[in-house]
């Protein structure tokens, strides 16, 4: 058995990961990376996981990696790779209100303001400052705001469904450290669900388009069928 | 100023000129490769460099003292700051030597006496270059103070030799934090060596060039300098990133024995260095102007994130 000190500086490495992951999903232009670097942050996430599990022992852990490793590694990157290149957009260079830089310095103040909230919070509890729930918990956070400031930030449909995939990585992540799990976990199954309806939704009628336009042509969709029956 | 620190003056300042442009060619090499070519052998830089020390210079008429007193100012400047960052063998710091500060004001001096050179000949294209090459330096600079008070925030210490010391000893920073100074670092060199999301330094086609076009109007002797400065900045970047990361084979007490086995480890781990960085140029586009601040946010970004967790924590 490998010791604790070992396991808990793997953790702190994959919190890097995660960190570098999250800047590259905001900042890249390339829609084929986009897609790969999230399905690397959800494979650091099993890895955390894996890790945790291996210092606590708790059975709940090893599920969560392995629900976390089929669907979100494997199953939906493909799915959004797929629809890639039926529709052969490889760029997302519109942004609604922030650029790429703006976005990365406003999230170094997000997570700045997170961490000194969470320094508030957890000021009484045994495991205070720079403990690895401490720094699970503000990364959790920080990684949902971020994905949050994507969704918004992007025009592209397919890029607002992944800023919303990683912002619930950051959900996944935060239930990891901080919250009761199972509850988490059946949060997690709902959250999949959605996206899952967002995606074919997307997927039947067309994704290669912004928002607004994608409405007009759910509209049009509508339209057509009914002169046709 | 003890003898040991008088012995590390001449052995750094030789090591770093004579694999600086090793390191170069390596890059070139291992570009050519990935595009199928063969390539210039790995001693091209040494040949390119003795051809043009015997050449002539020729001044353009209109260009005034600055153009003849800029390659000495820059290679001085440069090796000066080579100075501050040991490459094999780290002696007790003396006086300023060492200094972070004054290490970035030294490759500041280099930089503008490089632009004005540009602008002293009246070619439009060392204009240009310069213009550009001042624009990109006034978005990096605050990136590169940055990434350098990181730096002093981990170790405590604003003195390069200090951070090596305690990294080769024991006092060396956590992985996690490593890796992202490591990131920071390597941004760093991409731009400040006019490397290619920034610059493309094999090009003389007036859209995209920088640093060449500065250097247009050098010629023979000079021009040699100028190249081998460039060189021997990019090879002091890339050791300040290697023995931060890496420390291992670096010297703190001088024998013959280890001098040799620093040298060797050194050069093999720069040449690493260089694949890596000749690979992400391969797989690179050349940026637009526009687009680069967000290629300086990555290393602003991560720095800052370091200074936050080493001051709140």
């Amino acid at each position: 058995m490998i010791d604790q000190a070992t396991i808990e500086g793997i953790i702190r490495i994959l919190f890097v990961c995660i960190i570098i992951t999250a800047a590259y999903i905001i900042s890249t232009r390339n829609l084929l990376t986009v897609v790969s670097v999230y399905s690397l942050q959800s494979l650091t996430l099993v890895g955390i996981a894996l890790a945790l599990w291996s210092l606590d022992g708790s059975i709940v852990l090893l599920e969560i990696a392995v629900i976390t490793l089929i669907s979100k590694v494997i199953i939906i990157p493909y799915f959004i790779a797929t629809i890639q290149e039926k529709i052969r957009i490889k760029r997302d260079i519109e942004f609604h209100y922030l650029s790429p830089t703006t976005s990365l310095i406003i999230s170094m103040a997000l997570m700045l303001a997170i961490y000194l909230a969470f320094t508030r919070i957890m000021k009484d509890s045994p495991n205070a400052t720079g403990g690895l729930i401490f720094f699970g918990a503000v990364l959790g956070i920080s990684l949902m705001l971020m994905g949050m400031m994507v969704t918004f930030s992007r025009k592209r449909t397919i890029t607002k469904v992944l800023g919303f995939l990683s912002m619930e990585n950051g959900v996944l992540l935060f239930g990891m450290f901080v919250t009761e799990l199972p509850f988490i976990i059946e949060f997690l199954i709902v959250i999949d669900l959605i996206i899952l309806v967002i995606l074919t939704t997307i997927l039947s009628v067309g994704i290669d388009s912004t928002l607004e336009d994608y409405h007009k042509r759910l509209h049009r969709f509508h339209l057509l069928e009914e002169e046709e029956s | 100023m003890n003898l040991d620190f008088l012995l590390y003056l001449a052995i750094n300042t030789l090591v770093v000129i004579a694999v600086s442009p090793l390191f170069v060619s390596l890059i070139k090499k291992i570009k050519a490769r990935t595009q199928g070519r063969q390539g210039p052998t790995v001693f091209q830089t040494y040949y390119t460099l003795i051809k043009l020390l015997k050449k002539e210079v020729i001044y353009s008429p209109n260009s005034s003292r600055i153009m003849r007193v800029t390659p000495l100012v820059t290679m001085a400047a440069i090796l000066v700051a080579a100075l501050f960052v040991p490459l094999v063998f780290v002696p007790e710091p003396v006086g300023g030597i060492g200094n972070i500060i004054l290490f970035l004001y030294l490759l500041a001096l280099a930089r503008f006496f490089m632009a004005l050179a540009g602008l002293d000949a009246g070619s439009s294209f060392g204009g240009m270059g310069s213009s550009r090459e001042m624009s990109i330096s006034s978005i990096i600079e605050p990136t590169t103070i940055i990434v350098f008070a990181a730096l002093a925030f981990v170790f405590k210490t604003l003195n390069i030799f200090d951070m090596f010391t305690l990294n080769a000893s024991t006092g060396s920073p956590s992985p996690s934090t490593l890796i992202l100074i490591g990131i920071s670092l390597f941004i760093i060199i991409i731009v400040e060596t006019s490397r290619i999301p920034v610059d493309n330094p094999e090009t003389h086609l007036e859209l995209t060039m920088i640093h060449e076009g500065m250097i247009l109007e050098q010629s023979g002797r000079n021009l040699a300098l100028m190249e081998l400065s460039a060189a021997v900045k990019m090879t002091v970047l890339m050791a300040l990133l290697i023995n931060l990361i890496v420390p291992f084979g670096l010297m703190t007490t001088l024998t013959l024995a280890g001098l040799l086995i620093a040298i060797v480890v050194f050069v093999v781990k720069g040449s690493i260095l260089a694949g890596i960085i000749g690979l992400f140029e391969s797989s690179m586009a050349k940026k637009r102007f526009f687009q680069l601040p967000s290629l300086f946010a990555m290393a602003f970004f991560f720095s800052t994130l370091i200074i936050i967790i080493a001051v709140f924590s």
